[in-house]
């Protein structure tokens, strides 16, 4: 309590000073280049999730808190409730401001920071996130997106990852032009899109305090699920998803097969076409006929539309994020079992 | 008031009542201007006149064709004429409220009511009657019902003395006359007018004392019937007005008479066509023309005592057959004139080749007869044609020394010189194709579930019979090309049967019997007729030889596989199809040929099943299932859904197509034989194949029927055929034959399917056995990870199969490599090897696949670029993807990005 209490103080009155530091940094390469979690946002979040989302529902939520020179300070955030068919009308803007302009009276931090989603076996890299990210960091430069995985938190280890967008990518975003072309030369690539932001955790000393007590106090935590040798499950689910997403890639790579071959086949469509015209026109002069006036070539040739490569990219990141997850884990399985056998080794 | 006095009679009460508009005018002017009223009506009576006869012309006109109407008993057109007669009355209204309503329009109302109700009783001849009739005779039934309430007691009056109204007639004019002699004018009775006019305004006067009577007597003339104002008469008012009404009436009337007479005349004519239009026979109708026809004709035929020889005939016959096909021939009376000239030719001894001669023309007059292609005879006209072509063979067959042909020109014929041999031009052939086309016609026609449908199918032994005569005439003396039309015709009619009495003998035969009952059976079997294979076979063969038209040859070979199908003798029928090459260019031939081609298929795929020879059956059906289309693509109906995509046009075209309903395949037995072959091949199939990512389908439909099943929120007890094969296959998949069994073969199932075979019992042997199995073979590929080793006693057991089936299925299966295991003989059980990967390394495999799959689609892309900088890298790339060296073509791609 006590703690809380000093934090807001101390970040009412470095306000000011924080918010002119934070633009300036923002001038550099990026705003926050570390984010700072209280313990009660880590404890609401996961309370969020408990007990609404189940199965690959997700839920939502913002965060709040303020920057402090390169670190964000998230010290607090609320939930948005669960959208259902009836309450189609709800407004979400409405409900973040009336929610903010609560807290801010007994006295919680009000400064919109960002906001946190929770993720279903790993999958949050879609376009929904990307847009509403973008209008995030686009109104508030330091937001980030917290992702919260609840199915690895429940095998024992907790999961909370903060992301932004790139500096290329909010450009390529702002221009919003996802053609080949234009992602070409922004340079952009599945690896540069999202950067992490690591995280740091921190409780007061009084709550460390009480952890420590805790602890000596409780017998030893009932923590075997880390120790799980079941490993099937989670794996099927992973390659299943994983399996999807590489489905939509090989669609999403026919389309823009097709799109080529259009265009070449259109390019030699235009080269013969202006050929001809040329022949004609030479054979005109010969005749001592005027030659055929130019007509535009591109309305005669409409190029064809570009695929937008930007969902392309976006399953490239997910299916990156698939393997990263599946080699973690099988890295830590793997490990598992080979503890395991080394103590039946030594049992025997 | 003045109505009290004159309603004194009772008779006509009713009809002042009726007459009720014209009782205000009466009350209005009764005092105030008798005189100058009876002036003016004088007046407007004469200009009256003629108009009043107009409508009584047109009133009597309706009423004898209603008349003729009621003597066919064409309801419908009753119904129209008396809609008609209704308005015409009304029109007449004013003329009948002056003279009251004619005797003659009575008489229709009554005798029309007689009628209907005559025919209402008649429930045999309203069931005989068309819809249209039927329909008619209700409304119309109603409808007078109404409208004779306002002439009940007309009506009644009429009824009891019918006889009476010409009598009376004939009497009131009499009296009439002595009446106006005795009121003492002097002017002979041929002036009528100049008395009248001078009579009359006397009779006034003379009438003014008693007003209210006078005024009550013009209120009669207004409204009252004739009959009352001879009942009037009865009533022995014998008062100069009434006189002079009369003689107004009689004079008139006898004018109206003569009209009438000649009106009669006129429309007599005129009638007797329309009644011949209808062309219908009831005993009414022989009286006509009995009477009429024969009168007018006769003269128009031949002049009387001219001698009738055969040049005559033929001119006659010319000069009927020049009117054919032109516009306003009544096409009815032209046949009623030529059976008439067969008539006359039998009579006078002419000749059997020109009755022959005429009678071809009456056949081809009757097709004639309907002017659109799409309506079909009427059912007299069918009876009259098979007569006339069972007459015209007779002839035939009685004089074989006439040589009739199609092509002996007009010239060249003789028909009456008994030195040469007879020619006469004519195609017997042609015209029992055409009778054939009919007969699909009204089959097509008439609704299959009636009782009328049964009525005509009893035709089609006559029309067998035709065409077996047919048949034997041609094989006398017929071309080869006629003979094999005339055989295909034959086998038409043949394909489709199902020989009860074939199928019956081959069961008898294979039991041992002793010789002389053998022989004795030979013999019967001689005696009967040729079985149908046997007739199929030979005709086929004829055709095959000796056909030069494509379209023949291919129907008869259609035709021949489908009766081997029919009857179970599949390979022949397979060899035969395999051997006619037919699945490669039926796709051009014309509709009707292709919708034969798919009764064949399909029957071909019903007879494998029969046979146990599941996989055939279902490659068989395939092509006709897939598409959904069966009911079309086998000509047995039209579906709904494609309705906007043709016009009426193309809809009347597909009409004609359709086979007529004693051909049709059973579509659930179809469906039913499709899906249960689908499932005894799938079942297995997906046990088998549970985790391969590139599985596909055997059958789409059965896929498709499965899923309908698994989307039912509510898993009732199966109740439709689909049902019930979708509940087996699920049961099946767990391997659960019992059940499998149950769902497949139960009371249900019997009822809608399986009785429908000709062997059912074999048929459902067959099932039993497949589904044991099948439903092994599942069971194995299901559960083999769940055993070490299994006993092949425990399966044998399990499925109710002997052992060495078992050991069959199993060792075939591991043949194929489709179970990992091996046989241990000693034990006799089978042991699993289980190399079978698991889930995670299934999911894995398939990753793999798919990443292949991407992998090629990028290199694609690359192809692309390659494409347009040249194929530098392509010979690269390709040696690298060989050698399966992967990091060759990054240093390639990685190199060409670097270009950019």
């Amino acid at each position: 309590m006590a703690s809380r209490k000093e934090g807001s103080g101390a970040a009412g009155g470095g306000f000011g000073s924080a918010k002119g530091k934070g633009k300036a940094a923002a001038a550099g390469d990026s705003a926050v280049k570390q984010v700072q979690i209280d313990g009660l946002v880590v404890l609401k979040i996961i309370k969020h999730y408990q007990e609404e989302g189940q199965g690959n529902e997700v839920v939502q939520g913002v965060l709040l808190g303020l920057v402090v020179d390169d670190r964000l300070e998230i010290t607090n955030c609320f939930p948005f409730p669960q959208h259902t068919e009836d309450d189609a009308d709800f407004d979400e803007v409405q409900y973040q401001m009336e929610m903010m302009r609560s807290l801010r009276h007994v006295n919680i931090d009000h400064l919109h920071v960002g906001w946190y989603q929770s993720t279903y076996y790993g999958s949050f890299v879609t376009r929904a996130l990307l847009d509403s990210q973008f209008s995030y960091q686009h109104a508030i430069e330091e937001s980030v997106v917290l992702i919260y995985d609840p199915i690895k938190t429940a095998q024992g280890s907790l999961s909370l990852k903060a992301y932004r967008l790139t500096p290329k990518l909010m450009e390529v975003c702002k221009e919003k032009d996802f053609s080949p072309e234009a992602l070409k030369k922004a340079n952009i690539a599945y690896e540069n899109m999202f950067e992490e932001v690591p995280i740091v955790i921190k409780n007061s000393y009084l709550i460390n305090v009480m952890l420590w007590e805790l602890e000596k106090k409780s017998a030893v935590a009932d923590r075997h699920e880390l120790l799980s040798l079941a490993s099937s499950n989670h794996l099927g689910k992973s390659l299943q998803l994983l399996m999807d997403r590489v489905d939509e890639m090989s669609q999403d790579i026919v389309k823009y097969n097709t799109y080529l071959r259009n265009v070449s086949k259109q390019q030699q469509q235009k080269h013969q076409y202006q050929q001809r015209r040329q022949q004609e026109n030479i054979q005109r002069q010969s005749r001592g006929e005027p030659p055929l006036p130019e007509e535009d070539i591109n309305k005669l040739f409409k190029p064809p539309q570009p695929p937008p490569r930007m969902e392309s990219l976006l399953i490239a990141g997910q299916i990156n994020t698939y393997c990263q997850n599946i080699k973690e884990f099988n890295a830590q399985n793997l490990g598992k079992l080979f503890m395991a056998q080394a103590l039946q080794d030594y049992n025997n | 008031m003045s109505r009290f006095f004159t309603t004194g009679s009772d008779s006509e009460s009713e009809s002042s009542a009726s007459g009720d508009e014209t009782a205000p005018k009466a009350a209005g002017g009764p005092y105030s201007k008798p005189l100058l009223l009876s002036e003016d009506e004088e007046d407007t009576k004469r200009v009256v006149r003629s108009a009043r006869d107009k409508r009584y012309e047109e009133l009597t006109n309706l009423i004898r064709s209603i008349r003729n109407a009621m003597k066919i008993r064409d309801v419908s057109r009753c119904l129209e004429e008396f809609e008609l007669l209704g308005r015409a009355w009304a029109k007449a209204k004013g003329v009948v409220d002056r003279e009251g309503v004619p005797r003659f329009y009575l008489r229709i109302l009554a005798d029309l009511e007689d009628y209907l109700n005559e025919l209402w009783e008649d429930k045999e001849g309203k069931k005989k009657m068309n819809k249209n009739n039927a329909k008619a005779l209700s409304s119309l039934r109603q409808k007078l019902r109404k409208y004779n309430r306002d002439y009940e007691g007309q009506i009644a009056a009429y009824r009891q003395n019918p006889e009476q109204s010409d009598e009376d007639e004939e009497k009131s004019r009499r009296d009439s006359e002595g009446s106006g002699s005795s009121s003492g004018a002097e002017d002979d009775a041929g002036n009528f007018l100049k008395r009248r006019e001078r009579d009359e305004p006397r009779s006034r006067y003379k009438e003014s004392e008693s007003e209210p009577e006078s005024e009550s007597d013009e209120d009669w003339g207004d409204s009252a019937s004739e009959s009352d104002s001879e009942s009037d008469e009865d009533d022995g008012k014998f008062t100069s007005l009434a006189s002079k009404f009369l003689k107004k009436d009689e004079e008139r009337r006898g004018a109206e008479r003569r009209r009438e007479e000649k009106a009669k005349k006129k429309l007599e004519r005129k009638s007797r066509r329309e009644e011949e239009e209808e062309e219908e026979e009831g005993g009414e109708w022989e009286k006509v023309k009995g009477g009429v026809p024969l009168i007018k004709e006769k003269p128009k035929m031949f002049a009387k005592g001219t001698e009738i020889t055969v040049g005559l005939v033929m001119k006659k016959l010319n000069e009927i057959l020049q009117a054919r096909g032109k516009k306003g021939t009544d096409r009815a009376a032209q046949i009623e004139l030529l059976q008439h000239l067969v008539a006359v030719a039998h009579e006078h001894q002419l000749g059997v080749p020109l009755e022959l001669k005429i009678k071809f023309n009456i056949v081809a007059s009757l097709y004639d007869y309907n002017p659109n292609l799409a309506a079909y005879m009427k059912a007299e006209l069918w009876q009259r044609c098979l007569g006339c072509i069972e007459e015209l063979l007779e002839l035939l067959f009685a004089h074989p020394e006439i040589f009739v042909g199609e092509n002996v020109l007009e010239e060249s014929e003789n028909l009456s010189n008994p030195e040469q041999p007879f020619r006469v031009r004519g195609c017997v052939l042609t015209l029992v194709e055409r009778m054939d086309e009919e007969f699909t016609k009204i089959m097509q026609n008439t609704d299959p579930h009636s009782q009328e449908y049964v009525e005509h199918l009893k035709d089609e032994a006559r029309v067998c019979g035709i065409i077996g005569r047919l048949q034997r005439y041609l094989q006398a003396k017929g071309s080869p090309e006629e003979l094999c039309r005339v055989y295909l015709l034959r086998v038409l009619h043949t394909y489709y049967k199902f020989d009860y009495a074939a199928a019956r003998r081959r069961q008898v035969r294979p039991r041992p019997q002793e010789k002389e009952d053998e022989e004795k059976e030979k013999q019967e079997e001689e005696e009967e007729e040729e079985d149908s294979e046997a007739l199929m076979e030979r005709l086929c063969r004829f055709v095959y030889a000796k056909d030069r038209t494509d379209r023949i040859r291919t129907c008869a070979i259609l035709c021949h596989i489908y009766h081997h199908a029919l009857h179970s003798r599949w390979y022949r029928a397979r060899d035969l199809m395999l051997m006619s090459h037919l699945q490669d260019n039926i796709q051009h031939a014309d509709p009707p040929v292709q919708i034969l081609y798919n009764r064949t298929m399909v029957q071909l795929g019903i007879c494998a099943f029969r046979q146990g020879l599941i996989k055939d059956a279902h490659n068989a059906l395939l092509d006709i299932q897939s598409s959904g289309r069966a009911k079309e693509l086998l000509g047995q109906g039209l579906l709904l859904r494609s309705l906007q995509e043709r016009n009426a046009e193309q809809e009347k075209v597909e009409k004609r197509r359709q086979v007529p309903f004693h051909m049709h395949v059973n579509l659930e037995l179809l469906e039913c034989v499709y899906l249960v072959a689908a499932m005894l091949l799938e079942i297995p199939y997906m046990a088998a194949h549970e985790f391969d990512a590139r599985r596909r389908m055997i059958s789409k439909q059965f896929h498709h029927q499965l899923r309908v099943g698994e989307r039912q929120p509510l898993l009732g007890p199966p109740e439709s055929m689909r049902e019930h094969v979708v509940a087996a296959s699920k049961a099946m998949k767990t391997g659960d034959w019992r059940r499998c069994h149950r769902f497949v073969v139960n009371e249900k199932m019997n009822g809608k399917v399986w009785d429908l075979f000709p062997e059912a019992d074999q048929v459902r042997a067959m099932l039993v056995r497949k589904i044991q199995e099948e439903s092994l073979r599942t069971y194995l590929f299901t559960y083999s990870s769940v055993y070490d080793s299994i006993s092949m006693e425990t399966l044998a057991a399990m499925f109710e199969l002997d052992l060495p089936t078992v050991h069959g299925i199993i060792s075939k299966m591991i043949i194929n490599e489709e179970l990992m295991a091996s046989l241990d003989q000693p034990t006799a059980t089978v042991m699993m090897h289980r190399t079978e990967p698991t889930a995670t390394q299934n999911l894995a495999l398939q990753l793999a696949e798919k990443l292949g799959n991407l992998v090629e689609n990028n290199e694609r892309v690359l192809d692309q670029r390659q494409g347009a900088y040249g194929g530098y890298f392509r010979d690269q790339k390709d040696g690298g993807y060989r050698k399966g060296d992967g990091y060759l073509r990054r240093g390639g791609f990685r190199q060409e990005r670097g270009n950019y």
